[in-house]
């Protein structure tokens, strides 16, 4: 029975890890901007269909396809910002580059299903068939990855907010764009390169989450409607709470599907998002910081 | 004395509501001005124009020989503007130590020079150095207000813009740093005080213009203004009760 709660407490943490990944990128979108980047599930999708690509064409070399991975994430970024929200910005109404991101949205999925239709594809990594035992535990080479990677990033991520001071002009944006280029920052190159990063992670969290999702053109929205949960229950632009709520949403999802039915895994999320809400509006860490980011 | 920054009939507006017309300032090399008026009157449109937050609908800016109008913020700092702004606007979530930081940004490749002018800083502000790893957001008003300053001061600007740095603080502190800004004067750097607190303002700069309903009512010597009848009855209390009236 305890092995059974531990063995599925490592699947959560695999599972919340990734969800971490792509809520970060939301919530860091969110803090600089105050706007939500409905595109943000294609870059998913798009980015685990590049590992896809790149993997097979490399003949099993699944880690030049997340490296592909975070590239293309991290070009489309710079794109929707550049395309979208950069010159939507002077033209007033704070719904047009929510709306032109859901077209975006929209039109990447169309174009990918038209190209790679509706079928699953089976994405099997080098690493998703070999096992390594802990005792009762056991624990896939690909799994392993998965907590690594997203471990590595969520903790360089972290240090660059804290420590460098570009992350500190990031996180002055965020509470005050105009008194920040009163400081000399230019507000314009950290939106940017806050896209670049986002985007970058969503690309990451593709790569990882296709050999263990369902991979069709909508993998992604499959995600990011727990992304979002995640970003509300951790408290809209709070960093360390979105962590958190994405590995509690990875647990949550891994005990409901051991114990009680996977069909019941939205429910218990979104009954979870509703208490939150009721009782914590600003999210879990919140008290006297409702800091953005 | 060389001029540091003049603005030439300047036209400042939010949107199509019109804030400010015909403003013409200057600030020589090394002075201290000051721009009085009531509430309302477009004291902190007039700064937000200077520093670049507020692009003017006409008019110029120039600053230190070069016309600076169309220069966004950021790049207004690294040329030595600073402008304190107007409720201190600290970051609240970042540390002491981080916003005055963030005030050396455009330092951020000389760490050495950051170091030690923030080193500077807490020499010159001691209660900064003891709260150095609190969030700004808890410090108190006056401890702020004290941030503010420190934090433009990082940048060495050639120009320190101060918008009501008296506001809602203890008088004692009010003096404090009333002091300290003549002696950041004394070290170079050009002032642009902005007030409502005439009487202290008219204290410690040279020249002052009187700004009235979006336009500059009368200008001059500080001497002068503080016996110039107008300039009595509506900032220094004498006189007709319109002390402070805000403007339509
Ligand atoms: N953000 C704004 N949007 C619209 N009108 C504003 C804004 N800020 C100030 N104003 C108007 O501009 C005028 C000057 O305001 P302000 O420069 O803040 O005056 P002061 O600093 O002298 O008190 C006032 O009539 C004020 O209502
Ligand atoms: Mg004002």
């Amino acid at each position: 029975m305890s092995s059974i709660v531990l063995q599925q407490a490592i699947n959560g943490i695999v599972v919340g890890s990734l969800y971490v990944l792509v809520a970060l990128g939301l919530t860091l979108i969110y803090g600089v901007l105050v706007q939500i980047n409905f595109a943000h599930a294609d870059i998913v999708t798009l980015g685990a269909f590049a590992a896809y690509g790149v993997t097979h064409l490399l003949s099993g070399n699944y880690l030049a396809g997340i490296a592909a991975a975070l590239g293309l994430g991290a070009a489309l970024g710079w794109l929707i910002n550049a395309g979208i929200f950069v010159p939507l910005r002077e033209r007033g109404s704070e719904l047009l580059p929510l709306i032109a991101t859901i077209g975006v949205s929209i039109m990447l999925q169309n174009a990918m299903l038209a190209l790679l239709g509706p079928i699953p594809y089976a994405f099997d990594t080098p690493y998703s068939n070999q096992v390594i035992r802990l005792g009762t535990l056991f624990l896939t080479v690909q799994n392993v990855l998965i907590i690594l990677v997203s471990g590595v990033s969520i903790a360089l991520l972290y240090g660059f907010m804290k420590f460098t001071f570009l992350g500190k002009a990031l996180r002055a944006v965020s509470q005050d764009r105009e008194t920040a280029g009163l400081m000399g920052i230019n507000p314009g190159h950290l939106i940017m390169l806050t896209f670049v990063i986002a985007s970058a992670l969503a690309g990451l969290s593709g790569a990882m989450l296709g050999p263990v999702l369902v991979l069709t053109p909508f993998a992604g929205t499959s995600v990011i409607v727990k992304a979002f949960a995640i970003v509300i229950i951790g408290g809209f632009g709070n960093v360390e709470g979105t962590i958190l709520a994405g590995l509690l949403v990875g647990l949550i999802e891994s005990y409901t599907t051991q114990f009680l039915d996977p069909g019941l895994i939205d429910i218990v999320v979104f009954a979870l998002l509703l208490l939150t809400l009721a009782v914590r509006p600003t999210g879990l860490i919140a008290e006297r910081r409702e800091e953005n980011v | 004395m060389t001029s540091l920054l003049q603005t030439q009939a300047l036209e400042l507006a939010y949107g199509q509501v019109p804030a400010c017309r015909d403003i013409s300032i200057n600030v020589n090399d090394g002075e201290i001005v000051t721009l009085i008026g009531a509430n309302g009157a477009g004291k902190t449109t007039i700064l937000r124009a200077i520093a670049g937050a507020l692009p003017p609908r006409s008019g110029t800016i120039r600053f230190a020989g070069k016309d600076i109008t169309a220069l966004p913020s950021h790049e207004r700092t690294n040329l030595g503007i600073a402008l304190v702004p107007e409720g201190r606007r600290v970051f609240p979530f970042l540390t002491v130590r981080e916003n005055l930081e963030l005030g050396g940004f455009k330092f951020r490749k000389e760490h050495a020079r950051v170091r030690d002018r923030m080193q500077a800083m807490f020499g010159m502000f001691p209660r900064l150095r003891d709260r150095a790893a609190q969030n700004a957001g808890t410090l108190s008003g006056g401890e702020q207000q004290m941030l503010a300053l420190a934090r433009a001061m990082m940048s060495e600007p050639r120009l320190l813009c101060l918008d009501e740095p008296s506001l809602g603080l203890a008088p004692l502190v009010v003096r404090d740093i009333f002091q300290t800004i003549t002696a950041i004067n004394a070290r170079g750097t050009a002032v642009l005080l902005v007030e409502q607190n005439a009487r202290y303002a008219l204290q410690v700069a040279r020249r002052g213009y009187v700004l009235q309903t979006g336009s500059i009512a009368t200008s001059g010597p500080c001497s002068e203004l503080r016996s110039d009848l107008r300039v009595q009855e509506a900032y220094l209390g004498r006189g007709a009760a319109s002390a402070g009236a805000a403007a339509p």
